[in-house]
């Protein structure tokens, strides 16, 4: 009696001093799960990220083919501050280029995510109200969004070649634009335009979908039941869908404002950054930088597009309190 | 009321007319839905039919819908493996010669391979690292689980550009430019945070109940997860599986980076194309453009119902 209760009392002892490593294999610990995944991810994710703070803080010299270390320098060369007496501390642009690509990537970013979110929304709206064969649009609408961003890229070119796309010379006949400033050339005056198209048109399926998903999953009774007591069809619309999908597009715009920043395919395929810089993204400026072996700069450039990246998406889901 | 007052029971005409303004309604719905659908897919039709036609016609405005003089010329090149030369002549006739540079290199066949190689071996080691990861991730409360998942999801919002550069550095000093395995992992870690997250929601689907009640009846943890768990969430695994290959599939700025002539996957190949000077080749261009889109549309069959999940990594239930 004595004797059993002892090892009763000492039960969970007795379990917890059984091999804490074959208690390991058996799977009950989470990181007997985890370690691959993060094993993989540190070497492939951090390792790199210290060493882009390195380079950022070097510069790579061409001739002898060492780097040699400047401090900010790299960081100087594009930002500063500036102390002055109406507005105290000012962040200021050193480097007009990248300037100008900021500003370029601000547009682009605004823009074509105000753009795609309202065409999403209205082409969900008019698959959610059931047209005939809804699901089979469904299924087509995808295609834009999954062909390859470099076939899409080159497929508008051509489409917006300033003699033969059959883009240009609609705007030509609609009198929108002329020969002499086409969308693409020129003195690139409207190229951001047409780097948008791509995008605009690959990616506004993604909201259409992401809506849809969430349109479907909005109980119908709440409709019937503001349909009943009179709701007009937009003040269903404003009132009742969109606030209930806030959580579906809050998610949507997320991932796309991320991968707004990060545009650099279409460019690269498109224009290239021009005419005269007025398609040059922030990461089509750091890849110049690429190319020119220039990795400090490159690196800082890089940086500087994480940072605001990272800020950015974690302020997001901290605000909107995205939860995965 | 009305019609009650007049004592005849009209409601059925008053039904039927309301039935008949509906579905008016719903035709004027699917044909301004069908109108929109159709701008959305005809720059595909359009690039699809241009590899069909000879190359004056590809240029004639507006472009015709159907096609009148169908050649099969450029995909006989590109898929075929024909020579160019043979080719051009029967494309464009007097205009034969205008062509600029890589005359042999649109044959696509050798870049699908290795985006189908790189794709495949890549896919298939997220999804091995990411099965135990995500399930982890559902079933277990570890300390700075959220931590983890930020940290998971810090590697999606990194932009390409930003981890390229290190990464080919790297690869230059290990000599791993141009090479299958470089490349291969450079693409799986891309992938690999989508298919943890996309992964825990497969999971986070299936009840706990089934992991407890395999494990009071005697299995270990991981043997409830070998032998009964994985079962279940198998359809989401080939799901997240086929969503890799396509994002791998399309991949381009790792790719143009990590390699430079042996290995070029199918989009990096086609931006080389028409890197020269001396005239676009657009009805080449269109056969391979479409030589690389069409695995992919039928890739995508497969995967339709999980597509909004797996572009949101999970946080979003189709």
């Amino acid at each position: 009696m004595a004797h059993s209760e002892t090892i009763l009392v000492r039960a969970p002892q007795i379990a917890a001093e059984t091999s804490s490593r074959r208690r390991f294999w058996s799977g009950n610990n989470p990181w007997f799960w985890l370690t691959p995944a993060i094993i993989f991810m540190l070497a492939y994710s951090v390792i790199p990220l210290i060493y882009n703070i390195y380079l950022s803080l070097n510069e790579f010299n061409t001739r002898k083919k060492t780097f040699e270390f400047v401090g900010g320098e790299n960081w100087t060369n594009l930002l500063g501050f500036q102390v002055n007496t109406t507005n105290g501390l000012q962040i200021v642009f050193n480097d007009p280029r990248f300037a100008n690509a900021v500003g370029i990537t601000i547009q682009y970013v605004v823009f074509a995510l105000l753009i795609q979110l309202t065409l999403g929304l209205i082409i969900a709206l008019l698959l959610d109200a059931r047209p005939f064969g809804a699901g089979i649009m469904q299924a087509l609408i995808i295609l834009p969004m999954v062909t390859a961003p470099t076939v899409a890229s080159m497929l508008f070119r051509l489409l917006t070649h300033p003699q033969f796309g059959f883009i240009s010379n609609a705007l030509y006949t609609f009198g929108l634009l002329t020969r002499d400033e086409p969308l693409i050339g020129g003195t690139g005056r409207y190229a951001l335009i047409g780097v948008m198209l791509i995008e605009i048109w690959q990616w506004t399926p993604f909201f259409v979908l992401i809506i849809l998903a969430g349109l479907k999953g909005l109980p119908p009774e709440l409709m019937e039941a503001a349909e009943v007591d009179g709701a007009t069809w937009w003040q269903r619309l404003t009132h009742i869908k969109i606030p209930l999908l806030r959580g579906v597009l809050t998610i949507a715009i997320l991932f796309r404002l991320v991968d707004l920043y990060k545009i650099v395919d279409y460019v690269f395929i498109l224009t290239a950054g021009g005419p005269g810089g007025h398609t040059e993204t922030l990461s089509y400026y750091g890849y110049t930088f690429f190319t020119k072996a220039n990795w400090g700069m490159a690196a800082t450039i890089g940086l500087f597009l994480m940072i605001v990246a990272w800020v950015t998406a974690f302020a997001y889901i901290k605000i909107f309190k995205v939860r995965w | 009321m009305a019609s009650a007052n007049r004592g005849i029971p009209n409601w059925k005409a008053v039904q039927a007319a309301q039935h008949r303004r509906q579905l008016v309604n719903r035709i004027i719905l699917t044909v301004v839905s069908s109108l929109i659908l159709l701008i959305f897919l005809y720059p595909v039709y359009f690039w699809v039919t241009a590899s069909l036609r000879p190359t004056r016609e590809i240029f004639s405005l507006p472009p015709p819908l159907a096609l009148y003089e169908p050649t099969g010329s450029y995909w006989s090149v590109v898929i075929g493996g024909r020579s160019y030369n043979e080719v051009i002549r029967e494309v464009a006739g007097a205009n034969a010669g205008t062509g600029g540079g890589g005359t042999s290199g649109y044959y696509v066949i050798p870049f699908l391979q290795t985006s189908m190689i790189v794709g495949g071996i890549s896919t298939a080691i997220v999804i091995l690292i990411a099965t135990p990861t995500a399930y982890a991730l559902s079933r277990f409360q570890p300390r700075g689980k959220q931590n983890l998942v930020f940290f998971i999801l810090s590697t999606r919002f990194t932009p390409a550009v930003t981890a390229v550069l290190p990464l080919f550095l790297l690869y230059k000093d290990l000599n791993w430019i141009d090479t299958y395995h470089g490349l291969i992992l450079a693409h799986t870690v891309i992938n690999l945070p989508i298919a943890i997250l996309l992964m825990k929601s497969f999971f986070d689907d299936i009840p706990q109940d089934l992991d407890e009640a395999a494990m009071v009846d005697g299995c270990t943890r991981f043997g409830a997860f070998r032998r009964i768990v994985i079962r279940y969430v198998a359809p989401g695994m080939a799901a997240a599986a086929v969503l890799c290959l396509i994002f791998s599939w399309n991949e381009f700025l790792f790719t143009l980076y990590l390699t430079r002539s042996e290995i070029r996957t199918i989009p990096v190949a086609m931006s080389t194309f028409d890197s020269s000077s001396g005239g676009t080749e657009w009805g080449f261009l269109a056969a391979a453009g479409s030589a690389a889109m069409i695995p992919v549309f039928i890739f995508i069959l497969f995967v339709q119902r999980h597509l909004v999940r797996g572009l949101t990594m999970g946080a979003v239930r189709g």
